[in-house]
């Protein structure tokens, strides 16, 4: 727990600011003098997010060529102007991205304490997902170059590349990670010993779980309406984890103990959510563990009556109905828990984006960066996913991306 | 009236064309019309998705070619020596009007893409060598310093030496760069690892392999002297040479794959000091064949971009004006059935017969003999405004566009702005000295006004060279009001007989009868009460100018109301606006100048504080102090004027609503009402449009478009209300605004004054070769210090406070501003542009 007491001593740093602060009632009186500036240039460019008008412009276009002239229309502008013709989607999204990218380094490199440690808190998940990423990719044997390019460039640090070099957990934390931000939060799950995918899954859901606490506690620790809308939105990201493992988990070799400590403490679900989720079975246990939330109850109730639908056609194909263990039936509840599980995701992501558009709502507080990066990064998937349907000529489900506003 | 001469007292009368283009010329009419640059198009087909428009296709081909083209602009820009681009005025013209257009494109399409195909591939070849090349050059390196390492490590430990001699490892035969160390067979204790890596990364890399070897190594570098040019981004990367000594196959392999990871690049390097001599002279051979081929791809890539250059600017021209032409046809309504595009758009009315010839030349340029056809419609829309301005109007123009664009028809101040602004400018800077050095600048500017035009000044001093004809009368009026306050760089001319004598040592002068023809008198200068006087004068001369230029601002309304039909203006707000005004401020402008008249010395009363005299009018009117009378029968008449005044202000609060609320009764007695604006049946709509248009010909009248105005008599009363306590209120401050003329006057003088005296006074006295030498420091601190401080920052604080004059005291008087600019397709703009 030593990532914990870190925090805890940076809390009580800060503690005797945030308490002068309140007392003179206070973002909105001094934010303005360190974060005034930037909040202006986020939610600039939070107005240049594609509308839904634009979206439906853009799945009307008929070729990539169409899709390029339609973005120029937008804040995207020319981003696309130089590229020869035949440009593929991949193109698309790494242009986006390094858009993303320069306004986020615009962002930080004008930042200040503590909006500056809060925008480099944001970094440390996507240096968790290329470590990953690394690791992984070493282990099946891929070129690092090719991983390397494959890597979110907010996330990059300079060691990185010496990640490949690892052949177990050890290795990695000492050769690399002990001085990256990462190094607290890694050495809690030094336990296991070699590199294996499942090991690989533990380590990233370990890293996330003690991230996710982290930024949560220096969010805390900022107060105010920070600390609200952090919390909220974090606590969301933090449900969606123990969900996801849960529902990954079933049928491989994760344990239920391993599993229960995977679980993020900061979400609407803990403790007794996680507690239930911990001991779930199959995907009817995992929503009754999330009844307690109204809005995690929503999730499931759609997904879980497809899933549940499905299993009942399939049950009712077989002609038991009596809800015995026939194969058939079995299989029809994998496969509805399958179903279930795409459709959970794109569930959460609605919600996600929901969640960030209401960071919006309040001002003088550093939540509005965290949201307009994720909402961006949502936008980027959304116009991925139209260019590709567009390039396959997919057309049909072509409106099935995510709308930010 | 479209025969009237061009003027700029209002916006060109403009008229709504419809012009009907057969498809076939419609490109060449557009080009031609954009050659000319006076109409501006309307869209028409503003639902329309910009990707669904008709010429789609032709504008994503454009954009294709301009990609191209800016490829060839920033490769060329990217080379090291200058490669010329051809200007545009001498290359040969790109035909794409007329018969064979369609050709000529086609051909630059193939061409482009030929260019664009041959520079790629050369690109790919010359940056493949260049990546060989460097290869090499970095192997020459670590072969060097490695040599060097291990000659200074023989000196050290011979015993290392000796037994490296009977070692008889199969080493590098072949040049490809397999890292292939015959570990095993070396009887060298020590293996090694050699190879390059980017300077910024070492110390990583180094702190990474003292992690992953546990300390096991030994590490040396150094540094390589010269950067490396990449040759596609012309960025310099810093190189290091290291040799890392380390024990065991697995601590190689290990540092090998960190090497590689971290973007270093490994060369096999042998521990044998011939074989080492060997593959440095295989380097060094194959480096020289290498630079040879490189320099002639490069010198072919050269040749290749030099082709380039000699037309790339006409190319730049072609694409862009296609691309305009193009997007301009867009805006066109386009009937597949008819194989007619319909435009609509603004043009001048005195320029009807231009474009009429322009359409004719279009059709026969193109070589069909159908013309488009051209009508005006009658439209309630406003047209964009559109001053016709010339290269010295252009910049005053400016001035008054950037407060607000003239309403359509409306007076226009920039005309007046022409010598009213440099006239105020001058007041604030009057000095012959500094006004001829800003005359020279600007005049240096026209002069070489062709030259400078051409080059690219930068924003600020594009600026000053965009205002040259401002500077040039602000010069004139400057010098101007210099002989008037007699100062020349704070200095006062003797010109003519000084109307004051100071006989012998008496400091009071005595009149000797004389009057100083022009200006100041010198004799003023210096003198102990100079400053009083100088004050005094300056003063009321801010509140005569004041007053003067107010009144003729709001005498600016009369042609407004005359031109708009709004009579009854004149008589509810013109007419006691400007009672109102001449009542108190107008009044004061004439017991300024009647004061000036009087001899006060030998008049019986005292003279009277005016501005004791003004607050006395209002705060207690009917009552003035006999000693300080100016006139006889002075309390009357001011009572008589102050009344004036008085009535005014419900005059204008109250007659124009009183006047519309009478009309509104009347015609709402009459049994009509109000038509809401989109009750009227539209025309816009194609089909009728072309029903009617072949039902009887006549032009099809426009259905408004814009929400009529609706006559609510409350917003009436508010705008009123409002606009009177704005004037009245305006009135008093603006008179004190005007103020701000004395004060800047007075702080200029002051302050050249003390740069005078703080430099060139000190050193004047001085005799001997310290005088020239202290002259020329301090003359050389005192001519810099006028320039930049009482010229520039000065002249542009100066500039400011006319600016401000003229938009709010002048402006707030007359000007409506609620137009909009005209924005003709112009070619010409598009030049300006880039």
């Amino acid at each position: 727990m030593a990532t914990r007491g870190k925090a805890r001593s940076y809390t009580k740093a800060r503690s005797r600011a945030c308490v002068f602060r309140t007392l003179l009632a206070m973002e909105a009186l001094l934010f303005n003098v360190s974060g005034g500036f930037l909040e202006g240039i986020v939610r600039g460019y939070k107005a240049g997010l594609l509308t839904q008008n634009q979206y439906n412009n853009l799945t009307q276009c008929e070729t990539i060529e169409d899709f390029r002239t339609q973005l120029s229309a937008t804040d995207y502008g020319n981003f696309l102007a130089n590229e020869p013709l035949p440009i593929s989607t991949s193109t698309i999204s790494d242009k986006a991205t390094q858009l993303l990218v320069d306004q986020f380094n615009y962002l930080r490199s004008n930042a200040v304490e503590p909006l500056s440690k809060f925008l480099e808190y944001m970094t440390y998940a996507y240096m968790i997902d290329n470590v990953i990423l690394i690791i992984t990719g070493t282990l099946h044997g891929r070129n690092t170059n090719e991983l390397l390019q494959r890597c979110h460039p907010l996330g990059i640090f300079d060691t990185m590349p010496a990640l490949c070099v690892a052949t177990n957990v050890e290795e990695l934390y000492h050769t690399v990670l002990v001085e990256t931000p990462l190094a607290p939060y890694f050495r809690d799950s030094v336990s296991a010993a070699d590199l294996d995918d499942l090991n690989i899954e533990i380590i990233r859901n370990t890293l996330y779980k003690a991230y996710l606490e982290d930024f949560d506690a220096f969010c805390q620790s900022l107060g105010g309406p920070t600390a609200d809308v952090m919390h909220r939105i974090l606590a969301f990201e933090a449900d969606r984890r123990a969900l996801n493992i849960t529902i990954n988990s079933f049928g491989t070799q994760l344990s239920k103990e391993q599993r229960a400590k995977l679980f993020p403490t900061i979400g609407r679900l803990f403790p007794e959510g996680n507690n239930a989720l911990a001991r779930a079975d199959d995907i009817e246990q995992v929503r009754q563990a999330c009844d307690a939330v109204a809005e995690y109850r929503a999730f499931f109730d759609s997904a879980g009556s497809s899933a549940s639908a499905s299993a009942r056609a399939n049950g009712g194909a077989n002609g038991t109905g009596g809800g015995s263990e026939s194969t058939a039936d079995l299989l029809g509840e994998l496969d509805g828990e399958f179903g279930a599980a795409a459709d959970l995701e794109d569930r959460f992501f609605v919600h996600e984006v929901h969640l960030n558009k209401l960071a919006f709502l309040q001002q003088f507080q550093h939540a509005v960066f965290y949201s307009y990066i994720k909402l961006k990064e949502q936008e980027i998937r959304s116009v991925t996913w139209i260019a590709e349907c567009i390039a396959q000529n997919a057309r049909d489900r072509i409106h099935d991306f995510i709308p930010t506003f | 009236m479209g025969d009237e001469y061009p003027t700029l007292f209002r916006s060109e009368r403009m008229s709504l064309v419809q012009l009907i283009v057969p498809t076939e010329v419609a490109h060449d009419t557009i080009a031609e019309l954009g050659e000319l640059g006076n109409v501006q198009f309307k869209d028409l087909n503003p639902d329309v998705n910009p990707f669904q428009r008709s010429f789609v296709g032709e504008i994503r081909r454009i954009d294709e070619m301009a990609r191209r083209v800016r490829f060839f602009a920033s490769q060329i820009e990217k080379e090291k020596e200058p490669i010329p681009i051809r200007p545009l005025y001498d290359s040969a013209p790109l035909v794409t009007v007329g018969p064979r257009a369609a050709q000529t494109i086609d051909e630059l399409d193939v061409k482009l893409a030929e260019h664009e195909a041959r520079l790629t591939q050369m690109n790919e070849s010359y940056q493949l060598l260049s990546e060989r090349l460097r290869e090499l050059v970095e192997a020459r390196h670590v072969l060097r310093e490695t040599a060097q390492f291990f000659s200074q490590a023989a000196v050290r430990e011979t015993e290392v030496r000796n037994s490296l001699d009977d070692s008889s490892a199969p080493l590098l035969q072949h040049d490809d760069r397999e890292h292939q160390y015959s570990s095993g067979e070396l009887q060298f204790d020590l293996e090694f690892v050699a190879g390059t890596i980017d300077r910024a990364r070492l110390s990583t890399f180094e702190r990474v392999l003292w992690r992953v070897l546990r300390g096991n190594l030994y590490m040396n570098y150094i540094d390589i002297q010269e950067p490396f040019v990449d040759p596609a981004t012309g960025a310099e990367t810093r190189k290091n040479v290291f040799i890392i000594f380390a024990h065991g196959d697995v601590l190689l392999g290990k540092i090998r794959k960190v090497a590689e990871s971290m973007g270093a690049t490994i060369y096999p390097i042998d521990v044998n000091a011939d074989k080492r001599a060997d593959s440095m002279r295989e380097v060094t051979g194959r480096l020289e064949d290498l630079q040879i081929v490189l320099y002639n791809t490069g010198a072919n890539r050269r040749t290749e971009l030099m082709t380039i250059g000699e037309s790339l600017a006409s190319w730049q021209d072609v694409v862009g004006k296609e691309k305009l032409i193009y997007e301009t046809l867009n805006l066109l309504n386009y009937d597949v059935r008819r194989k007619t595009l319909i435009a609509e758009g603004w043009c001048p009315t005195r320029d009807i017969p231009q474009i009429q010839l322009a359409l004719r030349h279009a059709t026969e340029e193109s070589g069909t003999n159908v013309p488009p056809i051209l009508h005006e419609l009658r439209t309630n829309r406003t047209p964009p405004t559109f001053h016709r301005t010339n290269k010295f109007t252009e910049g005053f123009q400016t001035i008054m566009d950037a407060y607000g664009v003239a309403t359509y028809e409306e007076v226009n101040p920039g005309l007046f702005a022409v010598i009213t602004f440099p006239f105020l400018f001058a007041v604030m800077f009057g000095d012959i000295g500094h006004g001829f050095i800003i005359l020279t600048a600007a005049a240096l500017m026209i002069l070489f006004e062709r030259k400078l035009g051409k080059a690219d000044l930068g924003e600020i001093i594009g600026t000053f060279f965009f205002g040259r004809y401002i500077i040039l009368l602000m010069g004139i009026f400057s010098i101007y009001t210099g002989f008037l306050y007699n100062d020349i760089f704070s200095k006062s001319l003797h010109l003519f007989h000084s109307g004051w004598d100071f006989p012998g040592n008496e400091s009071v002068g005595i009149a000797n009868g004389h009057t100083y023809p022009l200006g100041i008198d010198p004799a003023w200068h210096g003198a102990e009460n100079g400053l009083l006087f100088t004050n005094s004068y300056k003063m009321k001369m801010s509140i005569v100018l004041g007053v003067i230029h107010m009144t003729f601002a709001v005498c600016l309304q009369v042609p407004n109301h005359i031109r708009f039909k709004r009579f009854a203006d004149i008589y509810t707000n013109f007419i006691p606006q400007m009672i109102f005004l001449q009542s108190i401020f107008g009044y004061l402008v004439i017991c300024i100048i009647y004061k000036w008249t009087v001899d006060w010395s030998k008049a019986s009363t005292q003279p009277p504080s005016l501005l004791n005299m003004l607050i006395g009018m209002v705060l207690s009117p009917g009552s003035v102090n006999p000693e300080e009378q100016l006139y006889p029968g002075q309390s009357t008449v001011q009572v008589i004027l102050l009344l004036m005044a008085a009535v005014c202000v419900p005059w204008l609060l109250v007659t124009k609503p009183y006047l519309q609320w009478q009309e509104m009764k009347k015609i709402q007695g009459q049994g009509y009402i109000g038509l809401d604006a989109e009750d009227v049946p539209r025309h816009t709509d194609d089909t009728t449009l072309e029903g009617e248009e072949e039902g009887n010909g006549r032009a099809i009248v426009e259905a408004s478009d814009e929400e009529h105005e609706q006559h609510d008599f409350s917003e009436v009363v508010v705008h009123q209300v409002i606009h009177t306590i704005e004037f009245c209120l305006g009135c008093v401050s603006h008179t004190a605004s005007y103020l701000r003329l004395w004060a800047l006057s007075l702080a200029h003088a002051q302050l050249s004054e003390v740069l005078w005296n703080m430099t060139l006074a000190n050193v004047l006295g001085i005799p001997g070769l310290v005088g020239i030498v202290a002259l020329v420091i301090g003359g050389a601190i005192w001519l810099v210090l006028t320039i930049a401080i009482l010229c520039v920052m000065e002249g542009l604080s100066a500039f400011l406070h006319a600016l401000r004059l003229h938009w709010v005291e002048a402006n707030s008087k007359h000007y409506e501003a609620g137009g909009y600019q005209f924005a003709p397709l112009s070619f010409a703009r598009l030049n300006e542009k880039q």
